[in-house]
C-alpha cells in the first residue's frame, strides 16, 4: 500500500469499520503483512499484473463474514476471500483498494457423521486434515493430485479432479448443504441447511440447485461471495486408519495393504489403445483409479531434486518405459473377494486389448514412491521442480476418446513453442472420471520461468484460445479460468446472459473478486 | 537422431547451487522460486493424522497471517532485495523475521518439494536486516554476554567450570593440559543453568562409569556460537565457531560429545561453512550412549515404571545434518528412542508430530529472550500434544526444549514431566 492510500481518510474510515467488525488484530493493512498476499508461481506475478492488497482481514464465522462484505459493498471496494491460499490462481488481487479475506480462523470440522456419511467443514481446513479424520472412521475423501494442503472447499468448488473421482463422483459432485455470503451480505442456505442451520447431509434445493452458481467446471474463483460451511459427502473406505509411510522427506514411499488395493502399469503401442483400455475398465465398473500420465508427471512426483529431474530425464528412464502407459488401481471396497474378482476381470481386459506389463523395475521406481499420490497427494507442489514453474494448454472434458485429439493438438503447440517450453515429450494427461462416461485432457508443461518466455507465451495462448472460441471450442477450454473467460466462450454456449444476470443480481456494486465470475464493469 | 534435449538454460534449475555462498543472489534465487504450494504451512500431507495437529509452523499458527510464513518470508525477502520495501519500512518485518524459531519445520517440508534452504535465507535475512536496524534490543544481553564473557547467560568465565566440581574425584580431565580422545563440551546452558547442571554432571558419571578416555575444557569452553548465529549476528558467530574449531583441533580430540541439541546443530551444520576444517567428528550425547548401550557397555539394572514420549528437539533433528538434495533429511531421531526402549520398565509413546515432522518447542531461534508469551504458547501446543499420547513425562535432550517446555508447563491444570534423557538414565543404572 501506498504511503498516500494510508493517509487517506477514506482509508482509515475503511480500517476503522473493519477493526470495529471483527477486531483491531484481525486486520492489516501494513506493508510486510500485506505484501505477503499477492504471489505465486503462475504469470500474474510473473509478469507484474498482480499488486498487493490494501487489507487482510482474518474473521472468524459467518457473521463476521458477513459484516467484511458488507463493509466492502459500502465502500464498493473489491475483496477475494481465499481458503488455505495453496496456490492463488485468481486469488491474487488485480486491482488496487482490495481486501483478501484469508479464512485462517475459520478451519473447523464442524461435524463427521459417519452413519450417513458426511463432514461439514470451514475453509481452511485442508484435505489432508479431512482426510486423516475420515480414515480414523473408516471413511475417505478424495485429495487432487495438486496437493491435499488444498482446502477441502476450495478442492470441491474448483474442479476437483481426484484420482477417485473415477469411482466416487469427481469432487464438485460430492458437495452436499453450503452455507455461504453472497457478495451483496445476503446469507444464502442451500440444502438441507435451509431448514437447519446444523444439518448439511441434503444438497439439492430448495427450488433450483443454486450450488451451480458455485461449482461449474472450475469454480467461481471468488466472484460469487465466500462459501462459509459445507457439508461434503464421504465413502466408504477400506484402507489403514493411519496413512502408511516409510521412509523421509524427500524420498518416502506409501504402500497401502495388498488385500485390498493393487496397483497395475500396463503399457500400449499407442494411446489409441491406452484410451481403448481405458474404456474396457470403466465399461466392467472396476477399479478406483485409472490415469495415463504423461511421462512429465512421472518425473515430476517421482525426482527427489532438480538434478534427479533432469539426470534421469536425459536418460529417458521413463520416457522409454512408461509412454502411452495407464495405472489403474484396484480397490476392495467391500472385501478382500471384491478385489480377487477385479483383479481377474482386470487381467482379462489386459489381455484382450494387448496390454503389456510396465518393466517391473520401473514400475517398483514409481508405484511405492508416487502413485498413491492419485488417492492422498503430497508431492504435487514438484511440478515446480523443473523450471520454477509450469504452464498448462488447454484443459479439455469430453469423452475419452476425444482427449485423444485433444492431447495430440497440445503436442504441436508444444513443439511449435519450445523453448521456451522446455523438454516435456509430448505431454498428455488423460483421466478416466465416471466409469469412463468423461475424460479429462490436459497438456502440462515445464518452460522456462523468466517474464520474457512467460509473457510470450500467454501472448500466443490468449491467441489460441481467442482462435478456440472462434471455432466453436471444439478443442477444449483455454487456461484463462474464470470471469474473462466465460465472456469470450459464453457466448458459444449462450450461456453468458445467464452469467452475467446472476452476478448483476447478487453482486451489485461489482465487489466479489471482479471480473469473476463474469466481468460487468464498465 | 532424436532431437536435442531443451534443459533450462539457467543452470540453478539442472542442479541447485548448493556450494554458492548464502549471499542475496542466492536468497532471491530461493525467493523466487516459491510457489506459494503452502507446504510450509503444514506437516507434510502423508504424514497428517489429526486435523488437530496437522501444522507444522508455529510461528504461522500463532499469528495466522501469511506474512509470518515461509511463503511470507520468501515475499518479505524479493520485496527488500527487489528494492520495493526496505527493513525500515514496517515495524512488522522486525517480528516477522524474528519471532521464527528457527525450527525448519518449514523447511523440511519444502524440501519434499523443491530445492531450497529456508532456514539459511531467515539467517540471511536477519543479518541483513541488523545492518540496517542494529540487533534487537532484545537479544542485546545475550550478545553482550556473549561478547564479553563467552557465554550467553552474564556469567563470569570462572563460573563456567562450576558443574565439574562434584566430579573432583572422578579425575575428569582437563583437555587444556592432558590428552583425551573424547572432549564433552557441556554449552553454555548445560553448564551454567543451576536447575539444569545436573545433567552434565550425570552424563560425565556414565562416561567415567563405561571407561570412556574423556576430558572437559572447564572454564575455558566458549559457547558454540549458535544463539550468535540462529539471530543473525554472523560476525559474533564467526568468532566463536573458528575459536573453537581451531581449539578443538590443536588439542587433537577425535569426539567432541555435546549434550546440547542446539551446540550440535551449529557444530554439525553451521561449522561446515566456516573456513576452518574440522579434525574431529561431532556427536549428540545420545548418539554415542546409544552405541554404548548396543555393545553392552551400559546395562540398565533398574526399572523406571512410567509411560513418556520423546520431544525431537530440531536442532537434533531435521536441523542436525549438512543438507544434500535429493538425500533424507537425516538426524539422531533413533537413538534417543532406542536408549528410552532398552531402560526397563519404561513405556514409550509417540506423538503424532516427530521426527522430521516434530512440532518444535518453541525456544529456539531468540524467540525463548526475544518473544517469551509466543515461545511459551509454543511450548504449551507441544504438552498439549505430549499429554495426548498418555504419557506422563516428556523426555528430551536439549537444555533449551527444557527449559522452555518448563516455562510453558507453568500455569498449565495438568502438569506434564519434562525430564532429559541422561537424568531417566541415570535413574536406571
Amino acid at each position: 500500500m501506498t504511503a498516500k492510500a494510508k493517509n487517506d481518510d477514506r482509508h482509515q474510515q475503511i480500517l476503522n469499520a473493519f477493526q470495529s467488525a471483527i477486531g483491531a488484530d484481525n486486520v492489516r493493512d501494513n506493508p510486510a503483512t500485506v505484501n505477503a498476499y499477492f504471489g505465486d508461481f503462475l504469470p500474474p506475478k510473473i509478469l507484474g499484473m498482480s499488486m498487493p492488497p490494501e487489507f487482510v482481514v482474518l474473521p472468524n464465522g459467518t457473521m463476521e463474514v458477513q459484516a467484511i462484505i458488507k463493509i466492502c459493498n459500502r465502500y464498493k471496494i473489491p475483496f477475494i476471500p481465499v481458503g488455505s491460499n495453496q496456490w492463488s490462481l485468481t486469488g491474487s488481487p488485480n486491482r488496487p483498494h482490495t481486501v483478501i479475506i484469508d479464512c485462517k480462523r475459520m478451519g473447523k470440522i464442524h461435524e463427521i457423521d459417519e452413519k450417513n456419511m458426511y463432514a461439514v467443514v470451514e475453509p481452511l481446513c485442508t484435505l489432508a486434515q479431512m482426510q486423516a479424520e475420515a480414515y480414523k472412521r473408516g471413511l475417505y475423501i478424495g485429495s487432487p493430485e495438486a496437493s491435499a494442503t488444498a482446502s477441502c472447499i476450495g478442492g470441491h468448488v474448483f474442479q476437483g479432479m481426484w484420482g477417485v473421482g473415477y469411482r466416487l463422483g469427481v469432487a464438485y459432485r460430492n458437495i452436499l448443504g453450503v452455507e455461504w455470503v453472497l457478495p451483496n451480505g445476503e446469507i444464502l442456505r442451500t440444502g438441507s441447511f435451509s431448514q437447519d442451520a446444523d444439518n448439511g447431509f441434503w444438497g439439492e434445493g430448495p427450488g433450483p440447485d443454486l450450488r451451480g452458481m458455485l461449482r461449474g467446471y472450475a469454480g467461481a474463483m471468488g466472484g460469487v461471495g465466500m462459501v462459509t460451511k459445507m457439508a461434503v459427502k464421504l465413502h466408504p473406505y477400506p484402507g489403514p486408519k493411519v496413512w502408511p509411510v516409510e521412509g523421509m522427506i524427500p524420498n518416502q514411499t506409501s504402500v497401502l495393504p495388498e488385500d485390498r488395493f493393487k496397483w497395475y502399469m500396463v503399457k500400449y503401442e499407442s494411446l489409441e489403445d491406452a484410451v481403448n483400455f481405458m474404456y474396457e475398465v470403466g465399461r466392467a465398473e472396476i477399479a478406483g483409479v485409472i490415469q495415463k500420465w504423461p511421462t512429465v508427471y512421472y518425473i515430476m512426483w517421482w525426482s527427489n531434486s532438480c538434478e534427479q529431474y533432469w539426470t534421469e530425464w536425459q536418460k529417458r528412464t521413463f520416457q522409454d518405459n512408461v509412454k502411452n502407459a495407464v495405472g489403474v488401481c484396484l480397490w476392495g471396497f467391500s472385501s478382500g473377494k471384491q478385489l480377487e474378482y477385479e483383479k481377474r476381470v482386470l487381467e482379462d481386459i489386459i489381455k484382450e486389448t494387448g496390454g503389456k506389463p510396465v518393466k517391473q523395475e520401473v514400475q517398483d521406481m514409481w508405484v511405492p514412491r508416487q502413485a498413491n499420490n492419485w488417492i492422498r497427494d503430497t508431492h504435487g507442489s514438484r511440478m515446480m521442480r523443473a523450471s520454477g514453474t509450469f504452464l498448462a494448454l488447454r484443459l479439455q472434458t469430453d469423452t475419452l476418446k476425444y482427449a485423444i485429439d485433444h492431447v495430440r493438438q497440445g503436442y504441436e503447440w508444444v513443439d511449435k513453442f519450445s523453448p521456451p517450453i522446455l523438454d516435456s515429450d509430448g505431454p498428455d494427461w488423460i483421466g478416466g472420471y465416471d466409469f469412463g462416461h468423461f475424460g479429462f485432457g490436459e497438456t502440462d508443461f515445464p518452460v522456462e520461468k523468466t517474464p520474457e518466455a512467460i509473457g510470450d507465451l500467454m501472448g500466443k495462448l490468449l491467441e489460441m484460445t481467442k482462435q478456440d472460441v472462434q471455432n466453436g471450442l471444439e478443442n477444449g477450454i483455454g487456461p484463462f479460468l474464470g470471469g474473462v473467460y466465460h465472456a469470450m466462450a459464453g457466448p458459444v454456449f449462450g450461456y453468458d446472459r445467464l452469467l452475467k444476470g446472476i452476478k448483476k443480481a447478487i453482486d451489485p456494486n461489482v465487489v466479489s473478486n471482479p471480473p469473476h465470475n463474469f466481468p460487468i464493469e464498465n | 537422431m532424436a532431437k536435442e534435449m531443451l534443459l533450462p538454460k539457467d543452470p540453478r534449475y539442472l542442479k541447485y547451487p548448493l556450494e554458492a555462498p548464502f549471499d542475496q543472489e542466492k536468497a532471491r534465487w530461493i525467493a523466487f522460486n516459491c510457489s506459494r504450494c503452502s507446504v510450509c504451512k503444514w506437516v507434510n500431507s502423508w504424514q497428517v493424522k489429526s486435523a488437530k495437529y496437522a501444522r507444522i509452523c508455529p510461528q504461522h499458527t500463532k499469528y495466522l497471517y501469511d506474512s509470518h510464513s515461509g511463503q511470507g518470508k520468501c515475499d518479505l525477502a524479493l520485496a527488500i532485495i527487489d528494492g520495493k520495501m526496505k527493513w525500515g519500512d514496517d515495524p512488522e518485518i522486525k517480528d516477522i523475521l524474528f519471532q521464527c524459531t528457527m525450527c525448519g519445520g518449514c523447511d523440511a517440508m519444502d524440501k519434499n518439494i523443491r530445492d531450497a534452504e529456508l532456514v539459511k535465507m531467515y539467517r540471511w535475512m536477519r543479518a541483513e536486516y541488523i545492518k540496517e536496524m542494529g540487533p534487537l534490543p532484545e537479544h542485546k544481553p545475550m550478545l553482550d554476554s556473549l561478547k564479553q564473557y563467552d557465554n550467553v547467560w552474564l556469567q563470569p568465565r570462572m563460573k563456567r567450570n562450576s558443574w565439574t566440581k562434584e566430579l573432583k574425584d572422578l579425575g575428569i580431565k582437563d583437555l587444556n593440559k592432558e590428552k583425551a580422545e573424547v572432549l564433552l563440551f557441556a554449552g553454555c546452558t548445560y553448564g551454567l543453568s543451576e536447575e539444569l547442571k545436573g545433567t552434565v554432571v550425570n552424563i560425565a558419571k556414565i562416561l567415567k562409569k563405561v571407561g570412556v578416555d574423556f576430558g572437559t575444557l572447564g572454564d575455558k569452553e566458549l559457547c558454540c556460537g549458535s544463539p550468535a548465529e540462529k539471530t543473525g549476528n554472523l560476525a559474533e558467530y564467526e568468532r566463536l565457531g573458528t575459536a573453537n574449531i581451531k581449539k578443538f583441533n590443536e588439542m587433537g580430540v577425535k569426539i567432541v560429545l555435546t549434550p546440547c541439541a542446539g551446540c550440535y546443530g551449529t557444530m554439525r551444520v553451521a561449522y561446515e561453512e566456516l573456513p576452518e576444517k574440522m579434525n574431529f567428528e561431532v556427536l549428540h550425547v545420545t548418539e554415542y550412549l546409544e552405541r554404548l548401550t548396543n555393545d553392552k557397555k551400559i546395562k540398565f539394572k533398574k526399572e523406571v515404571p512410567v509411560t513418556v514420549t520423546w520431544h525431537d528437539p530440531c536442532h537434533m533433528g531435521r536441523m542436525g545434518r549438512p543438507y544434500v538434495p535429493g538425500k533424507d533429511l537425516l538426524g539422531v531421531y533413533e537413538e534417543p528412542r532406542n536408549i528410552l526402549k532398552s531402560i526397563p520398565g519404561v513405556e514409550l509413546v509417540e506423538m503424532e508430530r516427530i521426527r522430521e515432522y516434530a512440532w518444535c518447542c518453541g525456544g529456539g531461534g531468540g524467540a525463548f529472550s526475544g518473544f517469551k508469551d509466543f515461545a511459551q504458547w509454543t511450548a504449551r501446543e507441544r504438552i498439549e500434544e505430549a499429554k495426548d499420547t498418555g504419557a506422563s513425562m516428556i523426555v528430551t535432550s536439549c537444555p533449551w526444549c527444557e527449559t522452555n517446555l518448563r516455562a510453558g508447563g507453568i500455569g498449565m491444570e495438568e502438569k506434564m514431566e519434562i525430564v532429559d534423557l541422561f537424568d531417566l538414565m541415570m535413574q536406571a543404572l
